[in-house]
Formats: structure tokens, sequence, C-alpha cells
């Protein structure tokens, strides 16, 4: 009977695994061939063409290594999770700051809401349409990268949302601590301000972006299977 | 017998498929769906483990060792509840292609 371990352990020596996990694949595997091993040996086959035949079973032991190696170490560089709902997600943030950050600088003067309608005293809310306008490619870029990464719908929903949970987070803080606290930390927010700022950083972008967004998620679904 | 080209695509599948109806070590994976698929789909060592790896790294499948009643050890795999719910889409995906091409191949004969 051939020591398995031994000869598969002899082929994987080289191995960049650590040692427990060597050892762990190196048992998995001659055990496998043992096993072939053996079913060859119960149809009669000699021992030493039962032997060849289970060891043909890998033409080429360096790339099996190679293999094992990226199946059990490289995918830990990046997850699913990752892939199909951080990097999009921080793309789409990281993407609609920048522009926001541009459009603040070199863009036109926003809408800005006041109390008595839209004029330029008593400001409670400020909307950048030039922003919103881009954030339907952002949120095109979001689906589109959650949805090649293999995301599901809800992957894909996050990641193009993603540049307003900041906002949603801050709001949801925000307006009961104010409304709580009242002129304590806030006496000049007005009740409107709370109200409309959502409206203007969470609800009007998020639309936007779903806008941009849905239709690509919509084209990646229907699309047909490729081979 | 189904060329290397197609294969590839199915093995996800068919180790999927087979974890569906129980936990099973790696040798009797390749057991079972070299027997299921009348030997069109065959798993080697060395074309089978880098893949259980992979889809135990993904979450999808889950591997524990175990001692059999001859006192061997082995290490056998479930799917996990992430598993599962993943093998539902790709079977569908896979249906839809396989529907695709039988209606192609039927209108050419016809």
């Amino acid at each position: 009977m051939p020591d398995w371990e031994a000869i598969v352990g002899e082929r994987l020596a080289d191995s960049s695994l650590a040692p427990e996990e060597r050892r762990e694949v190196v048992t998995e595997l001659a055990g496998h061939l043992e096993e072939a091993f053996e079913q060859l040996r119960v149809e009669g086959l000699s021992e030493e063409t039962a032997m060849e035949l289970a060891f043909s079973q890998v033409k080429n032991w360096q790339s099996l290594r190679r293999k094992i190696q990226k199946a059990r170490m490289e995918e830990d560089v990046m997850t699913d999770r990752v892939k199909q709902v951080w990097l999009p997600g921080f793309v789409t943030l990281f993407l609609s700051m920048m522009l926001l950050m541009a459009i603040q600088f070199f863009g036109p003067h926003p809408l800005i809401v006041s109390m008595s309608g839209w004029r330029t005293t008593a400001p409670v809310a400020v909307i950048y349409v030039p922003w919103l306008l881009s954030l339907l490619p952002i949120g095109a870029i979001g689906a589109y990268l959650a949805g090649r990464a293999g995301g599901s719908l809800r992957a894909t929903l996050l990641s193009i949302a993603f540049p307003v949970l900041p906002y949603s987070v801050f709001s949801a803080i925000w307006i009961p601590v104010s409304l709580i606290l009242g002129d304590h930390i806030s006496h000049n927010t007005m009740p409107s301000a709370l109200l409309l700022g959502p409206l203007a950083w969470v609800v009007l972008p998020g639309v936007a972006l779903l806008a941009g967004g849905l239709p690509v998620q919509l084209l990646r679904s229907r699309r047909p299977a490729s081979v | 017998m189904i060329g290397p080209g197609i294969k590839r695509g199915t093995a996800e599948l068919a180790v999927l498929s087979v974890l569906g109806d129980g936990p099973l070590h790696g040798y009797e994976m390749a057991r079972r769906i070299e027997e299921q698929t009348h030997g069109s789909l065959r798993f080697t060592l060395a074309s089978l483990y880098p893949l259980l790896y992979k889809l135990e790294k993904r979450g999808w499948l889950r591997g524990a060792w175990e001692t059999s009643d001859t006192g061997r050890r082995r290490r056998c795999y479930r799917l996990t509840s992430e598993g599962k719910k993943k093998l539902v889409p790709i079977r569908r995906e896979w249906d839809e292609l396989f529907r695709a091409l039988h209606r192609l191949t039927k209108e050419r004969h016809a």
C-alpha cells in the first residue's frame, strides 16, 4: 500500500500555505487518492496499475499547487462583499463628493430655498441642480460595478444609493437631537430646515442615483446569459 | 461527451447541486457527479479541490473533518445558507441557457 500522504506531501512541499493548512490539504488529497486506489484494486487492477491510474488524476503538480494556493489565499484579498458592495459603493461616494466640490467651486449658483420661497435670505435648503444631474451616471456606474461583480439586487441597490447613506445617517441623528434639545444646541436651526435638509441631501440625490442606476440593473437582469 | 469549454462553466453548478442532496467528502462528490451524469462530467483530484477551496472561501460551502466508521479522517463539505441561496439563480441561468440552446437546435432541425 503506497504512503499517499508522503507522496502528496513531497509534491506540495514548496507550497506557500501555512504549515497547518498545508498538512490539512495533504491529508485531504492523500485520502482522495487512497480511496481512488482502493476502488481500482476492488475492480481487480494490479497494485501498480491502480497506483498509476490514481496518480494520473494530477497531470501537473506544480499547476495544482498554484491553483490551491490561489483558491485558499488570493480570494481573501477581495471578498464577494467587497467587490459587490464596498468597492462600487465607495467609488460612487468618491465620485459624488468630488463632483459636489467641483460644482461648489466652479459651477453655477445653487438653488436656495428660504422660508418665504426661492430667495437668498434665511436659507433652509441648498440644492445643487448640476450635482443632482451628475448623480444619474454615478448611479449607473454603481449598478454596473455591483452587477459585474455578480451582486444581488440588494447589493446593487446599496451600491447605487451609497453616496446618500452618510447624509441619511446624519439626518437620522441630527433631526431628533435638534428637536429634543431645541435652543440648547440649535437655536438658529428652523424646523423647516430640518425637514427640507434631508429632502435636498437625501431624497433628491437618492432619486437621481436610482434613476441612473435602475435602468442599468434592469438591462443587466434582462440580458441573456452569456456562454 | 461534453467538451471542456462547456464543462468549465458547469463545474460550480455540479458541485453545488450534488451537495444540495446532503454533505459529501471530495472523493464521494466526484463519484456521484460522474455517476449521475453518466460519465459526461468527470472531476479529477486536480479539478475538484481548487474549486472546493474557492467555493469554501466564498462562503458557499463549509468543510469539516469527520472520522468514518473505518477510522479514516475525511473532510466533509456541506452547503452553507449562502451557498443554498446562490444555487437557485445559478440553476435558473443554466436552465435558461439549456432551453435556449434546445430551441435553437430544434429550429435548425425543423
